[in-house]
C-alpha cells in the first residue's frame, strides 16, 4: 500500500497548503495511508459509527466552534475520545485559534496538528487533487509521450525502432514533447495521465548525435510537463504476416493501469514518414470523438450502394424474364 | 496467368467485412492479384480498390492472378467468395 510520512507531507507541502506544525516534531513521524479527507464533526459531538480515523481530519470553522462552545471539561473528554483513535494527522483551516487542550492531548497522544492558512474548502479541493496524485497507481514505461493537436499521444515499440527520432519529426513539425524514453504514468478517475520521471527538463537522445535539450533547441511552446494520455501507438517492423488495420472499424484497446486506451500498430518502413501518420491518427480520434467515423461513414455509404445496386438487378432479371 | 470468373453469392454484398477478408487473403500471396468488374480494374490488394468495385450480390467478378503462386491465391480467394464469407 502507498503511503507517505506526515513529515514528507509538511516539508514538500508547506507552501502550497501554507502550513505550520504546532504539535512537536517527533509526532510527524506519522504515516498518510488514505488518499481521503474526515471532517469530525460527528466524532467530537460523540457518534462514533463509521468514524473514517484513517484519513486526515480537517478542522474547519464548524468543529472548532462546536468545541469552543462546550464547558471545559466536556471539551476536554470530546477531543480526548476523538484523539484516542489513531489517526494519521489532523489539519486546521484558516489559522484558527484552537481550543488549548487540543495541542496538549495531540502531543500526549503523539497525532501531528497541522495549521494550514487556506480556507477549509481550498485545503480540501487542493489536499484532495494532491492526494489523488500521490495515491494513484502509477507505473513506468518505455516509450515517448507527445501532445499532438491536443491529443495525448503515447509512443512505445522496441528499442531502436525510431521513437525518439519520430518525436522529434512532431516536435519539428510544432507538436509539443512531454518526456521521451521514459514515461510515468499515473491513473486518476479513469483518466490516463503522463509525465518525466524527472524534474531535469525536456532532454532527449538522438542516435548517433548524443543528447539534445529540446525546450533549449525549440522553445517553450515545444514542451510540456504533463499530459492525458489518449492513445497508444506501437510502432513495429513492417512484416507481411501481421493483420495491420486496414479499414478502421473495430477497435483494438490496450489496458494500462485498469483503464482501457485505443491502441495502434503502426508498421514503420524505411522512408515511411511517420509523424505524418501520427498527426492523422490524432486528428481522426478527435474526429471521432466528435461522433464522426470515417471508416463507418464510408461502409454505410458502401452498403447502401451495395443493396441498391442489388435490388436494380433483381428488378432486371424479373423484368426480363 | 490465371482467370476465373465468379459470382457474388453473399446477399449483402461485397461490403467492407468481406472485402477485408479478400485483401488480407490475397496480401499473403506474392503474385499480383487483379480484380475486374464491367470496365473497372482494380489492385485486389487495396482495401479501397476492392471496396470502390462496389460488388452487389448477383454481380460478375473476373479475378486474375499472375505469379508464382496464382492458383494458390485463386484457390483460397474463389472459396472466400463461394463461402459467401460465412454470411447468409
Amino acid at each position: 500500500m502507498k503511503k507517505i510520512s506526515v513529515e514528507e507531507f509538511c516539508r514538500t507541502k508547506k507552501k502550497d497548503f501554507s502550513l505550520s506544525v504546532i504539535t512537536n516534531p517527533k509526532t510527524l513521524e506519522k504515516d498518510i495511508t488514505s488518499q481521503y479527507l474526515n471532517r469530525p464533526g460527528l466524532a467530537f459531538a460523540g457518534y462514533f459509527e463509521r468514524f473514517a480515523y484513517k484519513r486526515i481530519q480537517i478542522l474547519g470553522e464548524t468543529e472548532i466552534s462546536y468545541l469552543q462552545s462546550l464547558k471545559e471539561e466536556d471539551q476536554y473528554n470530546s477531543i480526548k475520545e476523538v484523539l484516542v483513535y489513531d489517526i494519521p494527522c489532523i489539519i486546521v483551516t484558516k489559522g484558527l485559534s484552537l481550543p488549548q487542550q487540543m495541542e496538549f492531548l495531540a502531543n500526549e497522544m503523539n497525532i501531528p496538528l497541522l495549521s494550514s492558512r487556506l480556507t477549509t474548502d481550498k485545503l480540501y479541493h487542493s489536499l484532495r487533487k494532491y492526494l489523488g496524485e500521490v495515491f494513484s497507481p502509477s507505473k513506468t514505461i518505455h516509450g515517448s509521450l507527445l501532445d499532438v493537436f491536443g491529443v495525448g499521444i503515447l509512443l512505445t515499440g522496441k528499442s531502436g525502432i525510431g521513437k525518439s527520432e519520430c518525436a522529434l519529426d512532431l516536435v519539428e513539425r510544432g507538436r509539443c514533447l512531454v518526456t521521451d524514453d521514459v514515461v510515468k504514468i499515473f491513473a486518476q478517475e479513469d483518466v490516463l495521465f503522463g509525465t518525466s520521471t524527472n524534474e531535469y527538463g525536456h532532454f532527449m537522445e538522438v542516435r548517433g548525435v548524443g543528447l539534445i535539450d529540446v525546450e533549449k533547441m525549440f522553445g517553450i511552446q515545444a514542451v510540456r510537463k504533463q499530459k492525458r494520455i489518449d492513445v497508444q501507438i506501437e510502432l513495429m517492423p513492417w512484416k507481411d504476416t501481421m493483420d495491420y488495420e486496414r479499414i478502421g472499424l473495430g477497435d483494438n484497446f490496450v489496458d494500462i493501469l485498469g483503464v482501457k486506451i485505443p491502441i495502434i500498430y503502426l508498421p514503420v518502413s524505411p522512408g515511411k514518414n511517420v509523424a505524418v501518420v501520427i498527426e492523422v491518427v490524432a486528428m481522426n480520434h478527435i474526429l471521432k470523438l466528435y461522433g464522426y467515423d470515417a471508416a463507418k461513414v464510408y461502409t454505410q455509404k458502401l452498403q447502401k450502394d451495395l443493396q441498391k445496386k442489388a435490388k436494380l438487378r433483381h428488378a432486371s432479371i424479373e423484368g426480363g424474364e | 496467368m490465371i482467370r476465373k470468373t465468379i459470382v457474388i453469392v453473399n446477399k449483402l454484398g461485397m461490403h467492407a467485412r468481406p472485402a477485408t477478408l479478400i485483401v488480407k487473403a490475397a496480401s499473403k500471396y506474392r503474385s499480383d492479384f487483379r480484380i475486374i468488374k464491367e470496365d473497372m480494374e482494380i489492385n485486389g490488394k487495396s482495401i479501397m480498390g476492392v471496396m470502390t468495385l462496389a460488388a452487389e450480390y448477383g454481380s460478375e467478378l473476373e479475378l486474375v492472378a499472375d505469379g508464382v503462386d496464382e492458383e494458390f491465391l485463386i484457390k483460397e480467394i474463389a472459396e472466400l467468395f463461394a463461402s459467401k464469407f460465412g454470411e447468409e
